[in-house]
C-alpha cells in the first residue's frame, strides 16, 4: 500500500465522522484542531484503522498522530 | 417537541420558532439557559482531583485490549458521578412547580457538542447500573447517534444531573449552568500534569478540576461538597469502579 493510499483511507475514516471537511484537511494540519475531533472521535478513528488496516495503535502512541502525514508514516511502518 | 437541552416548547413565545434547525436549536438552548439563570439560584464548587491512580489503572486496563474495547477516562468520570449520586440522593432530583421531586433511578445526562454548533444532552439510562465497559458502549452509541441526528425524544428527558466535559479543548475550569428541571451539572476540565506535593516531594501528577453547579433550592454547599468528595474519592480508587 502506498503512502497516498494510506492517506486516502485515513481521510475516509475521518470523513465518516466529519463529512466533507476531511477532504479539505491538509496533510500537515492538526487533525483534532482542524476537524474539531474529540477523544471519543479519535478512538473511533483508531478503531476503524484497526479494523480496516490491521494496525493496532496503543494509547501511548496517540500523541504521535497529530497530522495525516504523521499518521500515515506511523501506519506504513506497521503494515 | 424535544430538542437540545430539553423541550423546544420551552422557547419563549416572543417570536415564532426559526425554520432553520440550527437556529431552532440555538433558540432552544438560549431559552433553557435563560430560564436557568433567571430562576435557579446556582451555587458553585470545584475540586482538583489527582488522577494518577485512575490513569495508571486505565493504562493497564487498556494495554491488552483492542481499540474496540478500550475505556476512556470519561467513562470513569461518568461512573464516579453515578455512584456518587447514590450517596448524595438530594442531588438526584428534579425541581418542578416549586417543589423538589426526588428521583429513584439515576440517569446522568451527557452534554454532546454537535458538529457545526449546538449541543444536546441525552441521558444514559440507569447510569449507576452500568459497568465501565457498558458505559463506554452507551456513551459511544449516544455520541454517534447525537451527531447523526438519531436520538429518541425519550432520551432527552429524565436526567437529574448533566456532565459537560470541555477537557478536549484545554479548558481548566468549567462553570456550567443547570438545565431545568435538573438540579445540578458537573463540569470536567482538561487532564493535565501539574506539580503536586506527595509525601513531601514535589512531583508531576495528572490532575483534573471537576466543578459542580447545583440548585440552592434543593441542596446546600455542604451536600454539594460531600458529593464532589465522593466523586473524587472514587476517581482515586479506580479499582472500585
Amino acid at each position: 500500500m502506498t503512502r497516498d493510499e494510506v492517506i486516502a483511507r485515513l481521510r475516509a475514516h475521518l470523513g465518516d465522522l466529519v463529512g466533507d471537511a476531511a477532504d479539505d484537511l491538509g496533510i500537515d494540519q492538526d487533525i483534532r484542531d482542524e476537524l474539531d475531533i474529540d477523544s471519543m472521535d479519535f478512538l473511533q478513528v483508531v478503531r476503524a484503522v484497526h479494523a480496516d488496516l490491521g494496525v493496532e495503535i496503543p494509547e501511548v502512541d496517540y500523541r504521535l498522530l497529530p497530522t495525516l502525514d504523521a499518521f500515515a508514516t506511523y501506519v506504513l511502518e506497521r503494515l | 417537541m424535544c430538542g437540545a437541552l430539553g423541550r423546544y416548547d420551552e422557547v419563549e413565545a416572543a417570536a415564532p420558532p426559526p425554520v432553520d434547525p440550527s437556529l431552532r436549536m440555538r433558540a432552544a438552548i438560549g431559552a433553557a439557559m435563560s430560564r436557568s439563570k433567571r430562576e435557579i439560584p446556582h451555587y458553585y464548587l470545584a475540586h482538583e482531583v489527582d488522577l494518577g491512580p485512575a490513569m495508571s489503572w486505565l493504562a493497564a486496563h487498556n494495554a491488552s485490549r483492542p481499540p474496540s474495547e478500550r475505556v476512556l477516562p470519561a467513562a470513569l468520570l461518568v461512573r464516579s458521578v453515578a455512584l456518587g449520586l447514590q450517596r448524595a440522593p438530594e442531588l438526584n432530583a428534579h425541581f418542578v412547580d416549586g417543589r423538589v421531586a426526588p428521583q429513584e433511578s439515576i440517569h446522568v445526562g451527557l452534554a454532546i457538542a454537535l458538529r457545526g454548533g449546538g449541543l444536546v444532552a441525552p441521558r444514559i439510562e440507569r447510569t449507576d447500573t452500568l459497568s465501565l465497559d457498558e458505559l463506554m458502549v452507551a456513551m459511544t452509541d449516544l455520541v454517534t447517534r447525537a451527531r447523526r441526528g438519531g436520538l429518541r425524544a425519550s432520551e432527552m428527558t429524565g436526567a437529574t444531573i448533566t456532565i459537560t466535559s470541555l477537557g478536549d479543548r484545554g479548558v481548566d475550569l468549567v462553570v456550567p449552568a443547570i438545565t431545568p428541571p435538573q438540579v445540578a451539572v458537573l463540569g470536567i476540565g482538561t487532564i493535565t500534569e501539574r506539580p503536586r506535593v506527595v509525601e513531601g516531594q514535589v512531583v508531576p501528577r495528572p490532575v483534573v478540576t471537576i466543578s459542580l453547579a447545583a440548585d440552592h433550592r434543593v441542596s446546600d454547599g455542604h451536600a454539594g461538597a460531600r458529593f464532589l468528595h465522593h466523586v473524587a474519592t472514587l476517581l482515586m480508587t479506580p479499582e472500585k469502579l
